[in-house]
């Protein structure tokens, strides 16, 4: 019979209940050493957009503001002319983020939902008619794998030449893409449909087949099914997929500062357009800027919490 | 008017065969059951009966009409499926109530059939819950009444019961038989549960390999079994197989294996001489003691309750089964004496598996 260690039932659970502590401990240090690391440059921004221009870049730095001010919002957020108050860091150009807010919420709002619906209909035969055969799904997800900056010089050869100089010869009116609201729609849904087939996919094929040959049987036609079992069991997974894409177009730069501007302003675009002659870089409202870019993620983010957890966790769908 | 002629019946997977070339004649009002293993076409078939899968070749007619090019949901067909197949994001009213807003049914309409359904099964207190919320037993009846409210002719049940506890399952067969009864209309049932079509079917079809091995009543199907494959897929325990050849001497017949001797009935066809068959018996028809001629070794006992199973060793690779009493004082280690029933033997062709007698 082997022999029990020698140390008493006591010991035993205090050396147990001692090593429990330090791996706590070391989980706490190492997650709040990761969270410092995240929430860092997010601290600085927003500490940043309440800085006045002296305090930017000072030395030692200003962790939080000495004196506090609005002036970079008032800056920002100015619906005409610039107050001679608030443009003194500022040459004539009007930085007011209004014009970009709207350009980046019609297009990445449009482009977004063109994307969810494209792509779930499109993973939707691919998983139940099994378009494009066994790895099709594999060969979507590696379009996107191609980085934007090689297309990129390539469509605006399409859209500022080759489109403009095709519809001259062919049709008699000059067509053009580049700095155009459907231009910019268009690329953003082209490059966003593979993540929302790949995203969509999955939760697609978590709903039964068995479900829509039911509904088939009981007289249902394929758009009918489709509205009235598919769709309603994978609307969590659309909010997912659509928050997802529209993070995505959101935050999208290279594509934007390529094909648009000045008739097209993103927002991301905007951001890169805050400087003055005389003091370079205007960090103070480019922190404004970043802030108010960030705040609507966040409540998005907050706002369907609850369709997050459903859509990641799958399994609500089988009983 | 429910019958359902099958013709010549064919579906291939690419180069997989399901099911090749059969023929079935399912009666109006019939309570059939596919039954066989995993893989061996039944459920394929009803998948084709209900339209979900187009044949490759060959016909299916229901009432008089050749349904082949008619969708699911225009042949007058109700279906169960095995998962059910309950809309998880509806209540149990809706659920029933699909079928009937799907065809555009006035709503008191769909009101008065949804709780005559429902009352037919029991569910009525159900009629506001998620399917979730619904035990294993009222989700069964959930989707039997989703089934029953559109007045199908036929109904076609794909392994319903085969998600419900023994209990349960035993439960649901004397309701789905009772429902059969009430509705008189034709049910096609598919299930790998031998006992499921014993007990509820008025035929029975055995597939295997895309086939079909048998057609009968239960009893014609466990009395004469027309193959080996059927006669060892039915019964508790499988039949007892033993290898060997007949022997006819004028008007005796004797089946001969490695260490065993067996007379056999004189109806045996004198055909079957010298040839190598195989000897089936059941193990109620394998007789213990009552001085035997044949010696054995009991090796392990199965109590049952109201019988006992006893596997014993008579000298050869195989050991044979045999129910007895359930007061048996046989253990393991036992000697004993065995014979079979030579009325109650089968004979079938070693090749083929064809029944011989």
């Amino acid at each position: 019979m082997a022999t029990i260690a020698t140390m008493s039932p006591e010991q035993a659970r205090a050396r147990r209940l001692r090593r429990e502590r330090r791996a706590r401990a070391l989980r706490h240090v190492i997650l709040l050493a990761w969270t410092g690391f995240i929430v860092f440059p997010i601290f600085w921004m927003v500490s940043t957009s309440f800085k006045d221009s002296g305090e930017w870049i000072s030395w030692p730095p200003h962790w939080l503001p000495h004196a506090p001010t609005l002036h970079n919002y008032a800056q920002i957020f100015a619906f005409s002319k610039i107050d001679p108050t608030l443009s003194r860091q500022a040459t004539e150009q009007a930085f007011s983020i209004w014009k970009g807010l709207g350009d980046a919420v019609l297009v990445c709002t449009t482009a977004s939902l063109l994307a969810l619906l494209l792509g779930t209909f499109l993973a939707y035969s691919i998983s139940r008619f099994k378009v494009g055969g066994k790895h099709f799904r594999h060969t979507i997800l590696t379009i996107r794998m191609i980085p934007p900056i090689v297309v990129a010089i390539a469509i605006l050869m399409y859209y500022a030449i080759l489109i403009p100089y095709a519809s001259t010869s062919l049709l008699g009116i000059r067509v053009s893409l580049f700095d155009t609201y459907v231009g910019l729609i268009l690329i953003y849904t082209a490059t966003t449909v593979p993540f929302v087939i790949w995203m969509m996919l999955t939760f697609i094929e978590e709903v039964p087949y068995t479900l829509e040959h039911a509904a088939r049987l009981m007289g249902a036609g394929r758009i009918t099914v489709i509205r009235r079992i598919v769709l309603p069991l994978v609307a969590s997974g659309m909010v997912v997929t659509f928050l997802f894409v529209f993070i995505l177009n959101w935050s999208e730069f290279l594509l934007a500062l390529t094909l648009t501007h000045p008739e097209v302003t993103t927002l991301t675009v905007l951001l890169n357009k805050f400087q003055s002659a005389s003091e370079g870089r205007l960090y103070g409202p480019q922190a404004a800027i970043g802030t108010m870019i960030t705040i609507p993620v966040v409540i998005l983010g907050v706002l369907i919490q609850k369709h997050l957890v459903k859509g990641f966790s799958f399994g609500t769908i089988r009983k | 008017m429910a019958r359902i002629l099958i013709k010549d019946l064919v579906k291939t997977f690419g180069g997989f065969t399901a099911v090749s070339g059969i023929n079935l004649d399912v009666r109006d009002g019939e309570f059939l059951i596919l039954v066989g293993p995993s893989g061996c076409g039944k459920t394929t078939t009803l998948n084709m009966i209900s339209g979900l899968q187009s044949p490759t070749s060959g016909q299916i007619i229901i009432g008089n009409t050749v349904v082949n090019d008619f969708e699911p949901g225009e042949r007058g067909l109700g279906m169960v499926f095995q998962d059910l197949a309950l809309f998880p994001h509806m209540t149990v009213f809706e659920n029933i109530a699909f079928g009937l807003r799907v065809k555009k049914v006035a709503e008191k309409e769909v009101r008065e059939r949804v709780s005559a359904a429902a009352a037919a099964v029991h569910i009525e207190p159900l009629l506001a819950k998620l399917p979730r919320e619904c035990s294993g037993g009222e989700s069964q009846r959930v989707a039997l009444a989703r089934t029953i409210v559109t007045n199908p002719s036929v109904f076609l049940m794909d392994e319903p019961l085969s998600s419900l506890d023994a209990k349960l399952r035993v439960d649901m067969r004397t309701e789905l038989k009772g429902l059969h009864k009430r509705l008189k209309a034709t049910f096609v049932y598919v299930t790998h549960d031998q006992a499921e079509a014993m007990t509820m079917a008025d035929r029975i079809v055995v597939m295997s390999k895309g086939r079909i091995e048998q057609v009968g009543t239960p009893l014609e199907i466990y009395n004469r079994p027309a193959t080996q494959f059927v006669a060892g897929f039915f019964g508790m325990p499988t039949m007892n197989f033993l290898e060997g050849t007949v022997e006819v001497n004028g008007s005796g017949r004797c089946f001969r294996a490695a260490g065993l001797e067996q007379p056999l009935p004189d109806a045996v066809p004198a055909a079957v001489a010298d040839r190598k068959v195989v000897l089936g018996v059941r193990a109620e028809h394998v007789l213990v003691g009552n001085g035997g001629a044949l010696r054995g070794t009991a090796q392990l006992t199965e109590p049952l309750g109201d019988m006992t199973l006893v596997y014993f060793d008579y000298g050869q690779k195989s050991p044979l089964v045999a129910k007895v009493g359930p007061a048996t004082p046989l253990q393991p280690g036992t000697p004993l004496s065995f014979g079979f029933a030579a009325e109650r033997c089968h004979l079938f062709d070693a090749g083929s598996g064809a029944r011989l007698f």
